[in-house]
Formats: C-alpha cells, sequence, structure tokens
C-alpha cells in the first residue's frame, strides 16, 4: 500500500466528490417540481465542480503515487476495498468531469421537456459513476462502476433520445457490454494470480507471463478500444451520438470516450506492458486507420451530429496512437489531447444542440445561412471547429503536435523513416475540411439557403454555458505547460518502468536468437 | 524585480483600443493623456534598470522588457515623440487615423524595450502594419498605391529578418538579441542585417522612404519619419556596431540622399532625402562602432528625431493649409505664415548644425569619431555632406518657401495661413528641444549609453570650421540659387526599380501565376475535390453497410436464430417438449459417459 498518500487535510475528499451527486439524488426524490429538480442539479454540479478545484491545490505534481488516497474494506471474505486515489494521469480526467457536468445541466434547460426530475437523476448517477472509475483502486468497485455507468446513459439515449432512440440505446448498451465481459475474465485471472487481491497498483509492473499477458491484453483492448472507440469498433459512436439528447452526446464525448483511452494507461501498459510493447505496431496501425476513415467519415456527413461523431474517431485515434508511441511527448500529447478532446468536442455538441433547440433538426442543409442572424452563435462556432481541426493558438494543436512529434520520434528511435507521423498527416487535413465545409455552410451556406431571418442568437444562459469552453480552449492553447506539468510526473514513472520492461524483453529476444 | 513593470507600448495599445470609445469633447485630452502616461512610464522605467516581462512562452523565454542605457535613450526620445506627433495631429477627426500612430508607436516601443528576436520580429511587424495605414489615410492620388509598395517591401525585410532569426536559432538555440561579432558572420547575420538595414533605409534599399513619406497623410509623415528608421538605427546600435561594411554604406547614404534632395521639387521627398542623408550619418556611427561613434549616433538620432518631425511638420503645415506639396507651386509665403517660416527655419539651422542647436552637438561627435579612428575619408565626406544638409534644409528649402519669387496659384496663396493653435504648439515643444539640446548639453549628454566618453562640441576650432562651412556655403548659394530653382521632374534612382519591381509583381501575379493558379484551382475542384469527396461517401456507404452492416447483422443472426429456436423447440406440444428434453438429455449423459 505504499503507492498510496493519503491527503490529511481534507481526507474525504475524493469520497465527497464521487457521492456527493449520488446523495443529491434524494430531494429529488422527493418533488415533482421540474424547475426544481433543474436547479437542484445544477446546484449539485456546480459544488461538486467548485470543490474538485480543492484537488488542484492539494496535488503534489512531483510525485507519481496515489494521492487523496482512501482504503476501506468492503467485502472482506473476498478482499474487496473501496479503495480510491488518483495521480497525474486521472487528475486531469477527473477535473474535465466535474467541470463539464454543470454545463450539461444548464444545456438541457430548455431541451429537456419531459421528466426532468427523471433525466438530472441519471446526470446525477452518471456523475457518480465517472468519477469513481477514473480513481478506483480496487478492480471490483472500477467494473462495478465502469458497467454501472452503462445504465443512466442507456437510459438518457432510450428515453430522451431521437427518433431511432431504442435502436441506438441498445446497441450502445450491448456492444460495450459485449466489449467488457472479457475484462471480467482478465479481472478474475489478476485475481488469482495476485495473492487473491483486486488492488490495482499491485497488479502493474509484475511480470506476468508472455502468453498471459497477451491474452490480458487482449482482453482490456477489446473492452477498451469499444470504449475509445477505435476503428473498427466505432459504429455504435455515431448511431449513439446522432440519438442522445445533447446532455448525453457531451457527455459521451467529453468522458465517456475518455475511459477507453485512460483504462490503455492506467491497466494495458502497467499490468502488460510486454503484450503492449509486443502489440503495439498493430494498434498504432489501428489509430492511423481510424485518423483517416474517421476524416473521410466526417467528410461524407449531411447530419451535424454524425460529422461530429465521426470526427471523434478521428481525434481518439491520434490519442491512441500517442499513447502506443512509448515516449513522453506521445502520452503527455495524448492525455493533453483528451482533455482537449473533451473541451473542444463537448463545445461543437453544445452549438450542434442550440441549433437543434431552434431548427429542430440536425441537417446541415437546414442550418445554412444562420451566420447572419446569429452573429455570437457562429463566432462561437468558429472558435470551437477551428480548435477542432487543430490551429495554432488553439488547445488542438498543441496536443495534435506533441503527439505527432512523438510518433515522429518513435520511428526515428527504431531507425526508420518516420511512416507514422506521416500518415496521420492526412488526418490533420481532413479535419479541416470537414470542419470547414460545416463552417461554411453553416455561416454563409449558399443562395438557396432556408429563410433564417426568424432565428434568434443565443441568450445568456447559452452564452454562459459556451464561454467557458472558449476559455480552455486559449488558456491551453496558449499555456499548455500547466496542464503537462500536472501529469508529467506519473507519465514520466508509467514511462521509465516501461522502457524497463522493454529492455528486458529486447534482451530475452537478443539471448533467444544467439 | 521589485520594481513594478508596465510596458509602456501596453499604455499606447490599451489607449488605442479605448480611444474609439471616446467622443468628443474627452477625446482630445484622451489623445493627449496616453502618450503622456507612457512618457512617464518611460521616465520611471529609466530610474530603474534591469530586465522585466520576461514570460515563458512554449520552450522560450521572451523578454518584453529590458531596460538599459540604450533603450531607455531611444525610448524616451520616442515617447517624447509620440506627445509630439499626437498633440500635432489633434485636429484630425479619423479615430482610426489615431489609432494607427500609436500601434506604430507601440511596434516602435516594444522594438527598443525587446529583449529577444521573437518579441522583436512582433513588434517589428506591428510597426510596418500599422504605419502602413497612415499612408492609405491620405486620401491623396496615389496614397494607395504607395502604401502597398511600402508594406510590400516591409513585409519582404520581415521575410528576411525572419529567416536570419530562425537560422540563427537554428545554429545557436538561442533567441536572445544581443551584439553580433563580426568575426563569426554567417549567412544568417547578413539577412538579420539586411532586414534592419531595409528599415533604416539604406541603399540599395532605401526606395520606399522617400516614396511612401510623401505620399503618407500630413500628421501621419509625422510619426513616420521619427519612428521608423530610427528604431532601425537603434536595433543596429545592439546588434551590428563595429560592422565595417556599415561605414562604407552610411558614407554612401549620407552622398547620395543629399544628392537627390537637392534636385528635389516635393517638399516631402527632399525631407525624405535628407532623412536618408541623416542616417547615413548614424549608420557610419554605428559601422565605427567606437564609445564616441555609438554615442554620437544615439546623439545624433535623438536629436534627428526632433528637427526631421519639426521640418515634417512645417512641410505638413503647408500642404495642410494650401494642398500643395511641390516647389513649382509654392513660393513667397512668409506672408501668409510667418509661424510656419519660423519654425522651418529652425528646424533647418538644426539639421545644417547651427552653433547652440541640436545637430551641432550631435553630427560633430560622428565626425570626430571617424578622425580619432583614422577613416579620414570618412570624415572628409560627411563634412562635405554637412555643407550640402545647409545648402539643402537651411537655405534653399526656406528660400523656395518663403522667400523667393510667388508661384503660387492665386488661390493657393489666398488659402495659405499659419496652421490651427495644435500644430503649432507640436511645432513650438520640438523647437524647444532643437534649442534645448543645442544650449544645455547635459540634457543630452547624460542621457547617451556610455557615458565615460566626453565630447566638447563647442571648442574654438570646431566652432571656426563650422561657422567657416556655413559662410561658403551660404556665399555659393547666393550665387547660385538660381541654378538650383524647382523643377518638376521627377529624379529618378533605384526608385525606378522599385516601382517597375512593384509592378512586375503585379504582372508576374496577374499572369503567369494566375494562370497556373486557374489551371490548379479547376485541377483541385475536378480531381481533389470530387475524388475526396466521393471517397468519403463511400467510406460513409461502406461504414453504415459494411463495418455496421456486420456488427447489426450478427445482432440480427442472434435474433432471428433465438426466433427460430423458439419456433422449432416451443410449439407447446407436451410431447414435443417431453421429447426434445430426453433427447438432450441423452446427448449430454452420452458425452459425460464417453468423453
Amino acid at each position: 500500500m505504499d503507492q498510496l498518500l493519503t491527503y490529511p487535510e481534507f481526507p474525504h475528499l475524493l469520497s465527497i466528490l464521487i457521492f456527493l451527486p449520488l446523495i443529491g439524488i434524494v430531494p429529488l426524490l422527493f418533488s415533482a417540481n421540474d424547475s426544481f429538480s433543474r436547479y437542484w442539479t445544477l446546484i449539485i454540479t456546480a459544488v461538486v465542480a467548485l470543490l474538485s478545484v480543492r484537488l488542484i491545490f492539494g496535488f503534489d505534481t512531483s510525485t507519481a503515487k496515489f494521492q487523496f488516497a482512501e482504503s476501506y474494506t468492503w467485502v472482506e471474505s473476498l478482499n474487496i476495498h473501496y479503495q480510491v486515489g488518483m495521480d497525474g494521469i486521472s487528475i486531469l480526467l477527473f477535473l474535465l468531469t466535474t467541470f463539464i457536468m454543470p454545463f450539461c445541466v444548464l444545456a438541457s434547460w430548455s431541451y429537456i421537456k419531459k421528466r426532468t426530475r427523471t433525466f438530472m437523476i441519471c446526470l446525477l448517477v452518471m456523475e457518480t459513476s465517472m468519477l469513481g472509475v477514473f480513481v478506483a483502486l480496487d478492480f471490483v468497485l472500477f467494473y462495478i462502476l465502469w458497467e454501472a455507468m452503462l445504465i443512466p446513459m442507456y437510459l438518457l439515449i432510450g428515453i430522451w433520445g431521437g427518433p431511432r432512440k431504442i435502436y441506438a440505446s441498445i446497441k450502445f448498451f450491448l456492444y460495450t457490454l459485449a466489449g467488457s465481459v472479457l475484462l471480467l475474465v482478465a479481472i478474475i485471472w489478476l485475481y488469482q494470480n495476485n495473492d487473491s487481491s483486486f488492488f490495482i497498483p499491485d497488479m502493474m509492473w509484475q511480470g506476468y507471463a508472455f502468453t498471459a499477458q497477451i491474452l490480458l491484453f487482449l482482453a482490456f483492448f477489446l473492452a477498451f478500444a469499444i470504449k475509445v472507440p477505435m476503428f473498427p469498433f466505432h459504429t455504435w459512436l455515431p448511431a449513439a451520438h446522432v440519438e442522445a439528447p445533447t446532455a448525453g452526446s457531451v457527455i459521451l464525448a467529453s468522458v465517456l470516450l475518455k475511459m477507453g483511452t485512460y483504462g490503455f494507461l492506467r491497466f494495458a501498459l502497467p499490468i502488460t506492458p510486454d503484450a503492449a510493447i509486443y502489440l503495439a505496431q498493430p494498434v498504432l496501425w489501428l489509430s492511423i486507420a481510424g485518423i483517416i476513415y474517421g476524416g473521410f467519415t466526417a467528410l461524407a456527413q449531411n447530419d451535424m451530429k454524425k460529422l461530429i461523431a465521426y470526427s471523434s474517431v478521428g481525434h481518439m485515434g491520434f490519442v491512441t496512437l500517442g499513447i502506443f508511441v512509448f515516449n513522453l511527448q506521445g502520452v503527455e500529447g495524448a492525455i493533453l489531447q483528451m482533455i482537449n478532446h473533451g473541451v473542444t468536442t463537448g463545445a461543437l455538441f453544445l452549438c450542434v444542440g442550440m441549433i437543434y433547440e431552434r431548427t429542430h433538426s440536425r441537417e446541415l442543409l437546414s442550418a445554412t445561412g444562420v451566420g447572419k442572424y446569429m452573429p455570437v452563435f457562429v463566432t462561437f462556432l468558429a472558435f470551437f471547429s477551428l480548435s477542432s481541426f487543430g490551429f495554432p493558438g488553439t488547445n488542438s494543436f498543441v496536443g495534435e503536435f506533441m503527439i505527432l512529434a512523438g510518433a515522429f520520434q518513435f520511428d526515428t528511435d527504431l531507425g526508420k523513416f518516420p511512416y507514422l507521423a506521416l500518415a496521420a498527416i492526412p488526418g490533420a487535413i481532413l479535419a479541416a475540411a470537414y470542419m470547414l465545409r460545416m463552417l461554411q455552410k453553416v455561416i454563409w451556406g449558399g443562395t438557396n439557403n432556408p429563410d433564417q431571418s426568424w432565428q434568434t442568437d443565443l441568450n445568456a444562459r447559452e452564452i454562459v454555458t459556451l464561454a467557458p469552453f472558449l476559455f480552455f480552449v486559449f488558456w491551453i492553447g496558449l499555456d499548455a505547460k500547466v496542464f503537462i506539468n500536472m501529469m508529467h510526473t506519473s507519465v514520466a514513472a508509467l514511462l521509465d518502468n516501461l522502457h524497463i520492461h522493454q529492455q528486458q524483453a529486447l534482451t530475452a529476444a537478443d539471448l533467444i536468437l544467439r | 524585480m521589485t520594481t513594478s513593470f508596465f510596458h509602456p507600448a501596453l499604455i499606447m495599445i490599451i489607449g488605442a483600443c479605448l480611444l474609439p470609445f471616446f467622443r468628443d469633447p474627452f477625446r482630445k485630452p484622451f489623445l493627449v493623456l496616453v502618450p503622456l502616461l507612457t512618457f512617464i512610464n518611460v521616465l520611471y522605467l529609466s530610474m530603474h534598470p534591469g530586465t522585466y516581462g520576461v514570460l515563458p512562452f512554449l520552450d522560450w523565454d521572451l523578454t518584453f522588457g529590458r531596460v538599459d542605457n540604450y533603450s531607455m535613450l531611444f525610448g524616451f526620445i520616442m515617447a517624447l515623440m509620440a506627445i509630439i506627433g499626437t498633440i500635432y495631429g489633434l485636429h484630425v477627426n479619423n479615430v482610426w487615423h489615431h489609432v494607427a500612430a500609436w500601434f506604430y508607436v507601440a511596434g516602435s516601443l516594444g522594438v527598443i524595450y525587446c529583449g529577444d528576436f521573437l518579441v522583436l520580429f512582433l513588434f517589428w511587424e506591428m510597426m510596418a502594419f500599422a504605419s502602413t495605414f497612415l499612408i492609405w489615410f491620405n486620401k491623396e492620388e496615389g496614397s494607395l498605391a504607395a502604401g502597398y509598395r511600402y508594406l510590400l517591401v516591409h513585409t519582404f525585410g520581415g521575410v528576411l529578418l525572419l529567416l536570419g532569426f530562425v537560422l540563427r536559432y537554428q545554429a545557436l538555440g538561442d533567441l536572445s538579441f544581443v551584439h553580433m561579432g563580426e568575426e563569426s558572420t554567417q549567412m544568417y547575420t547578413w539577412l538579420i542585417l539586411a532586414g534592419l538595414m531595409l528599415n533604416a533605409a539604406v541603399p540599395p534599399l532605401h526606395s520606399w522612404l522617400p516614396d511612401a513619406y510623401s505620399k503618407a497623410t500630413a500628421a501621419g509623415a509625422v510619426f513616420m519619419c521619427a519612428f521608423t528608421t530610427k528604431t532601425a538605427v537603434y536595433t543596429l546600435v545592439r546588434g551590428f556596431a563595429g560592422f565595417e561594411i556599415l561605414i562604407v554604406l552610411g558614407v554612401v547614404m549620407a552622398i547620395y540622399g543629399i544628392v537627390y534632395a537637392i534636385m528635389e521639387n516635393d517638399i516631402r521627398r527632399l525631407l525624405g532625402w535628407e532623412i536618408v542623408s541623416q542616417v547615413g550619418y548614424m549608420a557610419a556611427g554605428v559601422g565605427i562602432g567606437t564609445a564616441l561613434a555609438i554615442n554620437g549616433a544615439c546623439a545624433h538620432a535623438f536629436a534627428h528625431i526632433l528637427y526631421k518631425g519639426l521640418l515634417f511638420m512645417g512641410a505638413g503645415a503647408i500642404i495642410h493649409a494650401t494642398g500643395v506639396s511641390k516647389f513649382t507651386g509654392l513660393g513667397g509665403l512668409y506672408k501668409k505664415m510667418p509661424n510656419t517660416m519660423i519654425f522651418m527655419i529652425i528646424g533647418g539651422i538644426s539639421v545644417s548644425a547651427f552653433p547652440f542647436f541640436s545637430g551641432f552637438v550631435t553630427k560633430s561627435m560622428i565626425i570626430a569619431a571617424s578622425f580619432s579612428e583614422h577613416y579620414l575619408v570618412v570624415a572628409f565626406l560627411l563634412t562635405l555632406v554637412s555643407a550640402g544638409t545647409f545648402l539643402v534644409a537651411g537655405l534653399r528649402l526656406p528660400y523656395l518657401l518663403f522667400f523667393s519669387e510667388n508661384r503660387c496659384s492665386e488661390t493657393t496663396f489666398a488659402k495659405a495661413e499659419d496652421p490651427p493653435w495644435n500644430m503649432q504648439a507640436a511645432m513650438i515643444i520640438a523647437s524647444f528641444f532643437c534649442l534645448l539640446i543645442g544650449s544645455y548639453l547635459p540634457f543630452l549628454y547624460d542621457m547617451l549609453p556610455h557615458a565615460e566618453v566626453a565630447f566638447h562640441p563647442y571648442g574654438t576650432y570646431h566652432l571656426s570650421e563650422t561657422l567657416q562651412i556655413l559662410a561658403f556655403t551660404a556665399l555659393a548659394f547666393y550665387f547660385f540659387h538660381k541654378k538650383i530653382g524647382p523643377e518638376a521632374v521627377i529624379s529618378l534612382d533605384l526608385d525606378w526599380f522599385y516601382r517597375k519591381g512593384g509592378l512586375l509583381f503585379l504582372w508576374l501575379a496577374k499572369y503567369p501565376i494566375q494562370i497556373a493558379d486557374n489551371a490548379w484551382g479547376a485541377a483541385y475542384r475536378v480531381v481533389g475535390l470530387n475524388s475526396l469527396m466521393t471517397t468519403a461517401k463511400f467510406w460513409s456507404w461502406f461504414d453504415w453497410h459494411g463495418i455496421d452492416g456486420v456488427v447489426d447483422g450478427s445482432a440480427r443472426c442472434v435474433r432471428a436464430f433465438g426466433r427460430r429456436i423458439a419456433t422449432v423447440l416451443q410449439r407447446g406440444q407436451i410431447q414435443m417438449t417431453i421429447y426434445y428434453t430426453a433427447t438432450f438429455a441423452a446427448v449430454i449423459l452420452i458425452a459425460y459417459v464417453w468423453l
């Protein structure tokens, strides 16, 4: 347990943050008032967001240990514990989640007209399980929260979704559940080979047998690749995004997708390092395929939500690319890009939601030419689009640049021509193509624009919803150091351990060859 | 770093951003207030030398505030000139004119206080773009084209500079703006030098200056004559002191400029040529590079800003009143514009180095430095040029404007009158400083970067020499003034290439490049865009029917299979159910026994 650091100044901070939303459900159970449930949920999520800022001040960037740790016995006979703690990899994702949630409530303010109370309960349950996933250090706890997330999300899509909501929600549920079944098998195997303990840090860097590692890795990979989603396991995403309500899309894009890549960093790399190194090339090329493929399919879409959904496939391809090049630039860029994607894509979904509330259509053609009548809206949209395709000065530029630099270094370190970085670059160009195509149509359109003169520009609530996202777009874009410093020590420790394994593997291969 | 640092350029920028929100009667006080605050800030900084405003950006530490002997002197004069120029332009109603001018000043101050090349480049470009507007705001015919030429040339200079910075960074991994050794010159040194020289109007990169300054607005030209070239001189002093090539170029500049100034027919073109000539002195001083020479270059830049500003203000007053800028349409104005005449004569005798006026105590430093370093030819030629300067600015200019026969048309002469109070006030301030510098030596000399070098201009030898030169020049003018009267011709020089270069650029852009671009555009549309969209459509189709088909298809298979089993196995007949159960049990039993 020496990997855990408690936080005596505020010992239960993490648990309070995790369970506050769940406790916040209680008043909602007794009130049928829609307006109350909106305000109450907003207050709860805002309090969690503000309280989570405390983490930044208590976080020690000089250690790779798990901080703010708490540990209690849960099921004694099976040695299951309630153990939580965060390191540099999870803190930013945790903060991203707490930050996103109040805006999800704001985005649903007038969007959700039926069963508002139930909707808000779903959001709060969602928040608890998402926050828990990012800090769980006990594998059973992790798995329970991981699966628990599916239920509120299923309801969000299935009840408040679009015309094909049943199809989309069942597809989402089954697809992700199918992926994580093997994860459970892997957990049980690890439990048996790890002195009957579910404590995740104990499973790391154990040097399990190579075959076992390969099998474990494949189990992890299936679960996480579906969640990311990596090509070709991505088709649940456009379906779910298109049908989900705005808040659901934002949560999906900003947080749920990150759990896959977070899983790679937290489990796949430390628990099965040799397999990860062995299978890196195929994963890298799947990432490249995702980047290019996501770009092309996004370009062909006329449904704005689908367009952004496919663009997520491309962007998350960049993230997995960064993770599996196993160098500092790549991994740090990948974590930064997770945050960037959460901010930018979340904001883009919010924008589309705002258009949808006005036109009741997500079709590009029905939103053409609104620029003239909604100048504030298109200004926001333009900035987020620029950010989405990595325009210099915005957040994604820094992330993508670091990842590409990492990919470049990966090949040059191996003494090869930098195929990877070169192969990823068309993806960046495609991103500009599909984003600008959307932007051009929405702002100007053509001569056949529908009459948009009745459109009203954003109201104060909507501006308040979007403005913080814009702030982060430029903050990360202009001064990413702050964010990178928070993750640096943990990432460096992860890579150090990984490189030790890489070295051992190389020596072993050398011995066999002789 | 105990003192608080607020960048003077930031005051100007914030002021410029706020200015459009001020309406009369608050605008005029605000216009004076902002440069005044900047000036006070500069004075404050001068009392606290050090390095401030270091901001980390990506992997670099950018330095915005390097306050030392050099930047204090230049910051002082630039901020002073900002006040004078703004007062001179108070009557201008176009608020964007002031905004452009202030951004221009901010660019100059930014360059002066910067500590590295990245910041320098940022402010350098800010200067170029902001000043272009001062030309464009002039409604005169040809201003638009002149502005474009100016912008084109300065963009080219900026590219040279950037190229130099990047190459230097690659070679040294260092961005800091420090002195560059002449012994270890590289490609990048020359690129940077060329970029800076372009702004200092060193031949053959000088043609933009008379062209642009003569087409700027009356108030804009006052700013332009002060900031661009002198900021460039500052950067040369910082980076290239002791580069001997600058001596040669400086002397060439000094002679070249004055020769063209003698032949010029447009007031502001004449003054523009004279800037070239005077900056030549400074360039030569930088090239000599000794403490005295550097002092001289700095002091001369300081004095030059004031008297050349004064002359441009006088020229602006005449153009403002009459709308005529050619000598062939002016003359005999002493009756109508007596105050302007006095100010212009003060400017003229300051530039001609009359005792007790500013040029006398600054120009002689450079000449003295070239003597003491045994550059005798240089010293001789520069002395010769000072005779020419007196001829041009001290005698020819006032003579043609105020005293010679009246060549004005009747309407012009009727319109001529002394300018509004604010222009006169600005000229009074500038005249005062011209006199102050020349009469009270410690004012300027105490600010010079190399305080250890003493220089005494009021020696007998220097005084008598100057008076001789002035007297003989005046005598020559008396005999020959008919010969150098105004002629309505354009004196051609490298300017021709400059103008034709612009046309060539336009032609290239219009014909070969446009044709190639059209073809490329067509190819892009037909081959690139269409095939891209077709590919995209295909992959989108494939995604739904291929990949998702497998997913949904397998789901459908499972469902169909389940239904099939249900229909086959659960028909509801009890015998069938028992039969299936017994069979299934038998299969399991056999499997268990046999396997």
